[in-house]
């Protein structure tokens, strides 16, 4: 029995030991927006925040999360209110096939609440754990600058 | 919001941000088993037992299938039949499935593959094409190991090399690029309450499924019900059949619901890889820079079964000259099979591979005969009035030219120095890179059909069997039907890629799908209107021909206050009202002896141009910017044209730098590396459109086009660079270096 924080609220489940992290999001908790594209560590499409830092859930032993703040997908936005990353996504054209997007959403969130104001060049790092195969990045780079731009904008 | 040319939000990308979409791994049910492929790790061997003993006492085994369980025809294939689902004989290429297990868990599968055992008589192997065509070779297949030679005659070869002033000849090489979609094949199967075999997987043509599945367990068609959820990307790597038969039998035997996720590693070791091609490039100019004639030798290797390689064979000939009018052409394609990894389609079918060959040609040809790279491509480019090297005469939207241009207002604003005095290892280059590329498939029938409802509830349905893999075809088909009913798009049910409630659109391939589809959508609306007048005619007692259709309301010619929604109409008859549409691009065979036809109704154009800087003591090259200027027809959703091209373009980096598939080596995305963010360069995306007539408003596609015009453009810089030329592709570091020493010591 395991007992963590999932998008604020604490959870306690049974789970095997040798389970991932992700295969106990989308297998017991039926969690499904967290993808497993490689389930080895290279992909980042199962990009999840543990305590507000993102890490691939494939590589991450569910046990591990035990006291620990989860964040996923689920817990970023909903149909009624859309997290700002979301939206912009939406308008950027940022979304092709979509299996990366939950991930680079994770890896996006992460950065702009450590770092509201990041460089073009920080967002292309914070994201380059993320494989995208369809759009080349750089929709997905232009919604990011655009919450920041409008963070600035709110901050001034 | 609707209309032709806006930029509307996605239909799909709210679910897609909200992590609620349903992939084919999202699928599952509390009774399912878990099914795993039991495959062959020796690349050709008779087969001469298979013992599941041991594996059927695990713990949690159902059962094991083998090709005895097989109660239909055994063989698949998209164009010929040659690939066992299940191997009973022989295995041609390692990763071919031998049996297949199901079980409680996914462990237990996965424990009793290990304990199958298959008893072998190896073979000797094919490595290469050279090889398997040499006399004697061991026989992949019964009927030899060339799978085709296509040829492609035009003018006197002879005497195009007479008239030429200059002659360039080298050989281009290209390797096995991976499609490296995200989201690994993987679905589910089970019995539906209506007695269909139900399969839901990524793919990108239901209803060729559907045929293979029931061919497969001798079923009715109308018993097998394919359907498409969101599909993590696909570039041609889910046209052929990849989980769907195992699933289905499976599920058909054990009555029961069955889940088969293929591993990221066994998507890499068994899906369809792009096609390697070997080509041997003559081309030969005037002084002037005009070409008078281009004789090409192609060789490729479509591996242990055919899937698309006869297509790339001929797509990749009928391209051979690049977008281009050449009087005289010689051009010999074929393709060899080997005991390699299977080839197949993706994004391009050969056009990638060959596009770096003609462009590099140009280059050279520009350089002997101190040209501009820009100059001679406008010299020779294709335009209305001209005529391909299969005799077609183009009537319409040939915007090559155009893109020349905006390339050339483009480079007049370039200012990028050769040198960079901080960084003495470092040389920079700019490079051009064009192509066109036939909409649809070639000289063949490849129709679509689509259908258009409104109901009494007043509902407006669509029906297409067109699978959305990510590109975003459902957005811009809804918008072409709102265009054509002047409805909101969100009025429109989208009912599309579901065997059972839609009908064949053909593939999601080679682009087509915005033009043929587009169009079948359009003549459905037509039809539909045409219904409309005739119940509108009986509700309103007024002559049929007095009444017409015009933004989405039914009107009088002369009595002007007659304004009937359309949906009303339906509402008030109180029944259905549909109409049908179905096209097929105008094209022709091709003359088996010449190769000449008319095998596309439309072409699309495009021209890139890359920056680069190439770090010459470690080979590292990093592209810039890319300017990327497409000719699509008509952007019907510029913000999604725009989308696909950066995402070709990213491709292309892959394919010019890094991409390669070893056989035997590359395991997964551990060693294939694809660009991430940091690899990319900055896109410029430049739509000209040159409207088709015969497109839905004027469309055509864009979807590989996107691609081509990259590696080309970005391997000319090289060139350009380091003042060496690559000829192999990758453009690895070890490559570079090699050129970049090649060009110290000339
Ligand atoms: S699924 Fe975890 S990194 Fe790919
Ligand atoms: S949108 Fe397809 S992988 Fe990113």
């Amino acid at each position: 029995m395991i007992r963590f924080i999932l998008n604020g609220r604490e959870i306690e489940v049974e789970v095997p030991p040798h389970w991932t992290l992700l295969r106990l999001l989308r297998e017991r908790l039926e969690l499904k927006g967290t993808k497993e594209g490689c389930g080895i560590g290279e992909c980042g499409a199962c990009t999840v925040l543990l305590d507000g830092m993102p890490v691939n859930s494939c590589l991450v032993l569910a046990p591990k999360v035990e006291g620990r703040r989860v964040e996923t997908i689920e817990g970023i936005g909903n149909k009624e209110s859309l997290h700002p990353l979301q939206k912009s996504f939406i308008e950027f054209g940022a979304v092709q096939c979509g299996f990366c997007t939950p991930g680079v959403l994770m890896s996006a969130k992460s950065l702009l609440e450590r770092n509201p104001h990041p460089t073009r060049e920080e967002i292309k790092e914070a994201i380059s754990g993320n494989l995208c195969r369809c759009t080349g990045y750089q929709q997905i780079i232009e919604a990011i600058e655009a919450v920041v731009n409008h963070l600035k904008r709110e901050t001034i | 919001m609707r209309g032709i040319g806006l930029n509307i939000p996605k239909v799909d990308a709210l679910d897609k941000v909200l992590g609620t979409s349903m992939y084919g791994e999202d699928f599952s049910f509390s009774n399912l088993l878990h099914l795993k492929v039991v495959r062959s790790r020796i690349p050709h061997a008779k087969v001469v037992g298979i013992e599941t003993g041991e594996a059927l006492k695990v713990t949690g085994v159902e059962r094991i299938f083998t090709a005895k369980d097989i109660p239909g025809n055994n063989r698949i294939g998209v164009i010929q039949k040659d690939q066992p689902v299940l191997v009973s004989d022989r295995v041609r290429r390692v990763g071919d499935p031998i049996a297949l297990v199901a079980a409680k868990t996914i462990e237990g599968a996965e424990e009793a593959c290990e304990k199958v055992k298959v008893i072998y008589e190896e073979l000797p192997f094919v490595k290469t094409p050279e090889e398997a065509l040499r006399p004697f070779a061991p026989p992949i297949h019964e009927k030899g190991n060339l799978l085709i030679e296509f040829n492609l005659i035009k003018g006197d070869i002879q005497v195009g090399f007479k008239e030429a002033e200059i002659i360039i000849e080298k050989t281009y090489t290209t390797t096995w690029v991976d499609h490296a979609y995200l989201e690994p094949d993987g679905g589910v199967a089970f019995w539906d309450e209506k007695g269909r075999l139900t399969v839901i997987c990524p793919t990108q043509n239901v209803h060729y499924d559907q045929r293979e599945v029931a061919s497969l367990l001798n079923l009715p068609i109308e018993k097998v019900r394919i359907i498409q959820p969101t599909t993590g990307g696909a570039f041609g790597g889910r046209l052929d059949v990849t989980v769907q038969c195992f699933l289905a039998l499976a599920a058909f035997h054990l009555k029961r619901p069955v889940r088969l996720l293929y591993t990221h590693e066994e998507v890499f070791q068994v899906i369809s890889k792009r096609h390697p091609l070997k080509i041997h490039y003559r081309s030969g100019a005037r002084k002037d820079g005009r070409l008078v004639a281009v004789e090409v030798d192609i060789l490729g290797d479509t591996g242990a079964y055919a899937s698309y390689g006869t297509t790339v064979a001929v797509r990749s000939a009928i391209h051979a000259t690049g977008p281009y009018e050449v009087p005289h052409v010689k051009i010999r394609s074929r393709m060899a099979y080997t005991n390699n990894p299977w080839s197949g389609a993706m994004r391009g079918f050969g056009v990638p591979q060959i596009a770096f060959a003609h462009e590099s040609q140009m280059d050279l040809l520009a350089q002997a005969l101190k040209m501009d790279p820009l100059e001679i491509r406008k010299i020779n480019a294709l335009q209305v009035g001209g005529e391909t090297a299969t005799g077609q005469l183009l009537r319409a939207s040939v915007g090559i030219r155009k893109t020349l241009r905006e390339i050339e207002r483009w480079r007049n604003k370039i200012s990028l120095s050769k040198f960079d005095p901080e960084r003495p290892f470092l040389r920079r280059g700019i490079g051009i890179g064009s192509m066109w590329y036939g909409i649809g498939n070639t000289g063949i029938a490849n129709p679509s059909t689509a259908q258009i409802e409104l109901s009494p509830k007043g509902e407006i349905k669509l029906y297409i069997g067109v699978a959305d893999i990510g590109q975003g075809s459902d957005t811009a088909l809804l918008q072409i039907a709102s265009e054509a009913l002047a409805v909101e798009i969100k009025e429109i049910q989208l009912i599309r890629a579901d065997t059972s409630n839609t009908t064949d659109a053909g593939s999601t391939s080679a682009s087509r799908q915005t033009y043929i589809t587009g169009n079948a959508i359009l003549k459905a609306i037509e039809n539909l209107k045409k219904e409309v007048l005739k119940e509108a005619s009986f509700l309103l007692h007024e002559e049929e021909g007095d009444l017409f259709v015009e933004e989405g309301f039914v009107k009088h010619r002369q009595k002007f206050c007659i304004a009937l929604p359309i949906q009303e109409v339906a509402r008030r008859t109180g029944r259905t009202i549909r109409g049908e549409g179905y096209f097929d691009p105008e094209t022709t065979k091709l003359d088996p002896k010449t190769g000449q036809g008319s095998p596309y109704a439309t072409y699309a154009f495009a021209t890139h141009l890359a920056e680069v800087e190439v770090d010459i003591e470690t080979g590292k090259v990093r592209v810039l910017r890319v300017i990327a200027t497409h000719d699509v027809g008509r952007a019907i959703h510029p913000k999604n044209v725009i989308g696909q091209i950066i995402g070709g373009v990213a491709m292309g980096v892959g394919f010019a730098l890094m991409e390669e598939y070893i056989p035997g080596q590359t395991i997964s995305f551990l060693n294939y590396l694809i660009p991430t963010s940091k690899d990319v360069p900055e896109v410029i995306p430049i739509l000209v459109e040159d409207q088709e007539p015969s497109g839905p408003f004027g469309a055509k596609g864009v979807g590989e086009p996107a691609l081509i015009p990259s590696a080309p453009a970005i391997l000319n810089a090289i060139a350009d660079a380091i003042g060496e030329r690559i000829y192999h592709l990758p453009a690895k570091l070890e490559r570079v270096l090699e050129a970049v020493q090649k060009s110290k010591s000339d």
